[in-house]
C-alpha cells in the first residue's frame, strides 16, 4: 500500500477517526466520541512543543560548510586570476585552518557555549513573545529558544570546525613525532629531560629487562636504550575529537531526519503509527512500518504497599496491513517497544472511563474528565445524572478518582458516600440508586519516535567513553646510555608527572649493581 | 528495625571518629606535628570509611535499591567517594596534598548530610517508575564519583591560586574554616606554612631566606598543579561516562538521548569547563594559574549542577514534577 505522505497525515488523521469507532461496541459510542476528541487535542497540543524540542540540535549542519569553503576556495581563485591575489588565496585555506586550530579560539568557543547554555537555563524557554517584552535582546538573538537559536548553533558549528582543524594540524603531527622512537646518543641530551638519574656500576641491559617487566616497550641499540609506555594516551585525544564529531553528526541527523508523536489511547482502542508520527526535518521520510496499527490491549499500574504507583504497563499488539499480529509486548517506563526503527515509549497516563452498573442495568461507560492537574497530582471525575435528565437542574452522583485503585463517590447533595475499588463489586446505595463500579479504564500516554541518528550517536558515545579512558594513560618515555660503567637515565611523561619520578626511582632501585665492575666486563655486556 | 538502629549507630560512630580525626589534623598543623598522631588519624579515616560503607550497604539492603535516590543518600555517597579518593593514596603509601583536601571535604559533606537541615530526608523513599532501571547504578554512582573527584581537583587548584597570589604568608592568625571551601584551603595553607617554618627551624636561621621560601613555594605550586590535573582528569573520565550513560538511559526512559533539561545542561557546562581546563594544560602559556582559575570556576559550577538545579525543582531531574511520578 502507499506509504503515508507526511504532509497528508493531518487530514488523514481526522479522516481516520471514524474507523476507530467502528471497532467498538455500540453502547460505547458516547464515550468513544469524547475520547477521539481527546486524542486529537493531545496530539495537537503536543506536536508543536515536540517540534521545538527535537529541532534543537541541528548542530553541525554547517560543519561541512566550512570544510567546503576550504575546498571551494581554490576554484574561486582560478576565476579571479591575479597572481598576488592567487598567492593569497592559495594560502587562505591554510590560514583558515591555522586560525581555527588556534587553542585560545577553541577555548573561547567552549566558554561562549557554556555561557549560552547557562543563559538558556536561566531564561524561561519557549514562552510566547510577549513574555520577553522587557528585555529586547532575548528575542533579537532568539534566546527564547536558546538551543535552536542561530547564535548557539553557529557556535557549535564553529567548534566542530575547530575540532577538525585542530585534529588535522596539531594532533596528527604530534602523534607522528611521538611514534618515531628515537635514541638519544649524548649524555647531555639525556640529562636535559625532566627526570634524570645515573646509576654507577650498572648495565643498560638489566635496566631494559626491568623496564620490560614494568610494561615498557624497550629498544636497545649498542649502548643506547629507548623505552616507552602508554603511547595510546597520545592517540586517544584524536579519538576524543573524532567521537565528538560523530556525536555532533548523529545529533544533526536526529534533528533533521526524525519523526515524533505522542498519543493518549484508552485501553481497548487502536491507532495507526503514521497518524501519530510527525516529521521533524527535511530528511524525515516515512517508512513501510508507518502503516502498522497499534492496539492497546491493556493498561495497568503496579502499586507499592503505601498506595503509590510503582510502575505503568501497557500491553501493545502491532498489526500489519493484512491484520496479522506482528509483535506483542508489554511496555513500561524504561522498557520501550522497538519495531522496524519505531520506538514506542510509555510516558503518561490518564483515566478515560468508568464502567458502572446502575440498579443492575448496564454496564454504562462514563467518560472521565481531568479536573485538576496541579503539578503531578492527577484527579479525574465523572457524573451520573439521576432523575429527570432534561430538566435544567440536573442532580446526580459524582465519582472522583486519583488512580485506577479506588473511586470516591458523592451523592446529589455533594456529600461523601463511600470509596470503592473497581474490582470489589460491592454496591453503593445512594438515595435508592444502587451503583456498582465494574471497572476503571485507563488511557496510556505513548510517545512514538523514529530517530535515525541514534546508532551514530551511540557509536560516538562508545568511542568517547573508550578514548577518554585511554586518555588518562600517561605516555612515558625513557632514554638511557651506557657511559663506561655508569648508566645515565633520562625520562619524561606527559601526564603523570608526580607518579613518574616515584615509579622511576622504584624501578631503578631494582637494577642490580655489578660488583666486579671492570671496563672489559661492561663491554662484554654491551656487546 | 535492627538494620535501622544499626544504620543510626554507624552514622554516629563515623561522624564522631571523623571529628576526632579533624581535631588531630588541626593539632598537628597548628601546634606540633606528631607522627604517631598522624598515623592514628589515618587509621581513624579508615575506620570511618568502613562505617560509612556499612551504612550505605545497610541502606541498600533494607530499601532494596542502590542508596542513591535522594539528596541525603547522594550526599552520603559523595562523602564516601571522598573517602575512597582519600584511601587510594593511603594504601599506595604515598603522602600527598590530596589528604588535606579530601579529609575535610568528606567530613563536611557527611556533617551536612546528617545535620538537622535534612532530617526529613533520612527516611528511605520509594523509587518512582522512571528511576527503576539498571542504569540508575551506573549513571548516578559515576556522576557522584566524578563530582567528588572534580571537587577535590578544583579545590587543589583553588589552593594553588591562594598560594600564588598571596603576598604575605603569615596566615596563622587568619583562620576562617567555617565552610567546606575555606576550611579546605586553610588546611593546605597551614600545611604549607608549617613546612616553611620547619624548614626555617631546621636551618636554624632567623633571617627569612627569600630564596628558600620561593623554592618551597615553587615546589608546592608544582605539586598542587600536577595533583589537581591528575585528579581532575580522573573526575572528567567519570563525568564523561556518567553523562553518556545518562544519555543512553534517557533514550530508554524519556524518548530522547538529550533533552536540554537544566540538570543535563549544567552537567554539560561542567563537562565543558573541565574540558577547557584540560585544554589549557596542553598549552604552556596557559598552564599554572590560568588553568587553576578555570578549575576554580568549575568548583562553583559543580555545586550549581549538583544542588542548584534540584533546589529550584525544574526539569526532568527533579522527580517531583515529572509527570509519571504522580500517585
Amino acid at each position: 500500500m502507499n506509504t503515508l505522505n507526511p504532509s497528508r497525515t493531518l487530514n488523514h488523521f481526522l479522516l481516520k477517526t471514524p474507523s476507530l469507532q467502528l471497532k467498538f461496541k455500540t453502547h460505547h459510542f458516547n464515550y468513544i466520541r469524547k475520547r477521539n476528541l481527546n486524542v486529537k487535542i493531545v496530539s495537537e497540543l503536543k506536536t508543536p512543543k515536540n517540534k521545538k524540542i527535537s529541532k534543537k540540535i541541528i548542530l553541525s549542519e554547517g560543519a561541512p560548510d566550512i570544510v567546503e569553503n576550504q575546498q571551494v576556495s581554490p576554484p574561486k581563485l582560478g576565476k579571479n586570476g591575479g597572481s598576488p591575489l592567487l598567492k593569497f588565496l592559495k594560502r587562505a585555506p591554510r590560514k583558515v585552518l591555522s586560525i581555527l586550530a588556534n587553542l585560545p579560539l577553541a577555548i573561547g568557543e567552549m566558554f561562549s557555549i557554556a555561557a549560552l547554555m547557562a543563559l538558556g537555563t536561566a531564561i524561561d524557554q519557549g514562552e510566547a513573545p510577549d513574555y520577553y517584552f522587557q528585555i529586547w535582546w532575548i528575542l533579537f538573538f532568539g534566546f527564547d529558544h536558546m538551543f535552536t537559536s542561530p547564535v548557539f548553533l553557529g557556535l557549535l558549528v564553529l567548534l566542530a570546525a575547530s575540532l577538525i582543524a585542530c585534529t588535522y594540524t596539531t594532533q596528527i603531527p604530534i602523534v607522528k613525532v611521538a611514534r618515531r622512537w628515537n635514541f638519544l646518543n649524548s649524555a647531555v641530551a639525556i640529562r636535559k629531560q625532566e627526570f634524570t638519574d645515573s646509576l654507577p656500576q650498572a648495565s643498560v641491559r638489566d635496566l631494559g629487562v626491568i623496564l620490560m617487566g614494568a610494561g615498557y616497550e624497550v629498544f636497545l641499540k649498542g649502548p643506547s636504550l629507548y623505552a616507552f609506555k602508554g603511547l595510546a594516551g597520545r592517540f586517544a585525544p584524536i579519538g576524543v575529537h573524532i567521537a565528538m564529531l560523530l556525536i555532533m553528526a548523529g545529533g544533526t541527523l536526529s534533528a533533521s531526519g526524525s519523526f515524533r508523536g505522542s498519543v493518549t489511547v484508552p485501553q481497548g482502542l487502536n491507532f495507526v503509527m503514521g497518524d501519530v508520527l510527525r516529521p521533524n526535518g527535511f530528511l524525515s521520510f516515512p517508512t513501510e512500518a508507518f502503516n502498522t496499527e497499534v492496539h492497546v490491549n491493556r493498561f495497568y499500574m503496579d502499586y507499592y504497599d503505601s498506595g503509590e504507583v510503582s510502575q505503568f504497563h501497557t500491553d501493545l499488539s502491532l498489526f500489519d496491513l493484512d491484520g496479522k499480529e506482528v509483535m506483542r509486548k508489554t511496555i513500561c517506563v524504561n522498557d520501550p517497544l522497538r519495531y522496524n526503527g519505531i520506538t514506542i515509549y510509555q510516558t503518561d497516563w490518564s483515566i478515560s472511563a468508568l464502567q458502572v452498573l446502575k440498579d443492575n442495568e448496564g454496564p454504562f461507560n462514563l467518560a472521565m474528565a481531568p479536573l485538576k492537574i496541579n503539578g503531578d497530582k492527577k484527579l479525574y471525575g465523572t457524573f451520573l445524572p439521576i432523575g429527570d435528565v432534561d430538566s435544567s437542574n440536573v442532580k446526580g452522583i459524582s465519582m472522583l478518582a486519583r488512580d485506577l485503585q479506588s473511586i470516591v463517590l458523592y451523592d446529589q447533595e455533594g456529600k461523601f458516600v463511600g470509596v470503592r475499588r473497581p474490582d470489589s463489586n460491592l454496591p453503593v446505595d445512594i438515595g435508592g440508586t444502587k451503583i456498582v463500579i465494574v471497572d476503571a479504564i485507563g488511557s496510556s500516554g505513548l510517545d512514538l519516535k523514529i530517530d535515525p541518528g541514534v546508532p551514530i550517536v551511540y557509536a560516538g558515545f562508545g568511542a568517547l567513553m573508550l578514548t577518554t579512558c585511554v586518555s588518562f594513560l600517561s605516555h612515558s618515555q625513557i632514554w638511557a646510555l651506557q657511559d663506561g660503567t655508569t648508566v645515565i637515565i633520562g625520562g619524561k611523561t606527559n601526564r603523570a608527572k608526580i607518579e613518574f619520578p616515584n615509579e622511576m626511582n622504584r624501578l631503578l632501585d631494582q637494577v642490580p649493581e655489578i660488583v666486579n665492575s671492570s671496563p672489559s666486563k661492561s663491554e662484554i655486556l654491551n656487546g | 528495625m535492627i538494620l535501622f538502629t544499626l544504620e543510626h549507630i554507624l552514622t554516629h560512630i563515623s561522624l564522631s571518629i571523623v571529628s576526632i580525626v579533624i581535631t588531630i589534623y588541626l593539632m598537628n598543623l597548628l601546634v606540633h606535628e606528631i607522627v604517631g598522631l598522624y598515623d592514628s588519624s589515618e587509621k581513624g579515616m579508615v575506620a570511618a570509611f568502613l562505617c560509612i560503607t556499612g551504612l550505605l550497604v545497610i541502606r541498600w539492603i533494607y530499601s532494596g535499591h542502590l542508596p542513591l535516590s535522594d539528596l541525603y543518600e547522594s550526599l552520603m555517597f559523595l562523602s564516601w567517594s571522598f573517602y575512597i579518593i582519600h584511601m587510594i593514596p593511603y594504601f599506595r603509601n604515598h603522602k600527598n596534598h590530596l589528604n588535606e583536601i579530601t579529609a575535610p571535604s568528606a567530613v563536611f559533606t557527611q556533617g551536612f548530610a546528617t545535620s538537622g537541615l535534612l532530617t526529613e530526608m533520612h527516611q528511605s523513599t520509594i523509587l518512582v517508575p522512571a528511576l527503576q532501571s539498571q542504569w540508575l547504578m551506573m549513571h548516578v554512582s559515576m556522576m557522584i564519583l566524578s563530582y567528588a573527584a572534580l571537587l577535590c581537583g578544583s579545590l587543589l587548584s583553588v589552593a594553588l591560586l591562594v598560594i600564588t597570589f598571596r603576598k604575605n604568608f603569615e596566615i596563622f592568625s587568619k583562620c576562617k574554616s567555617n565552610n567546606l571551601q575555606t576550611g579546605a584551603f586553610s588546611f593546605v595553607k597551614f600545611k604549607y606554612a608549617n613546612e616553611i617554618s620547619n624548614a626555617l627551624k631546621w636551618k636554624n636561621n632567623n633571617l627569612i631566606s627569600f630564596r628558600n621560601r620561593n623554592y618551597h613555594r615553587y615546589q608546592l605550586i608544582q605539586q598542587l598543579d600536577c595533583w589537581s590535573s591528575r585528579v581532575i582528569s580522573l573526575g572528567f573520565l567519570f563525568l564523561t561516562v556518567g553523562i553518556l550513560s545518562g544519555a543512553v538511559w534517557a533514550n530508554e526512559a524519556w524518548g530522547s538521548y538529550w533533552n536540554w533539561d537544566p540538570k543535563e545542561t549544567w552537567a554539560f557546562i561542567t563537562w565543558t569547563i573541565f574540558a577547557i581546563y584540560l585544554h589549557t594544560r596542553t598549552n604552556e602559556n596557559l598552564q599554572g594559574s590560568n588553568s587553576a582559575i578555570v578549575a576554580s570556576m568549575g568548583f562553583f559550577i559543580i555545586w550549581i549542577c549538583y544542588f542548584g538545579v534540584n533546589l529550584l525543582g525544574i526539569g526532568l531531574h527533579s522527580y517531583g514534577s515529572f509527570a509519571l511520578t504522580s500517585n
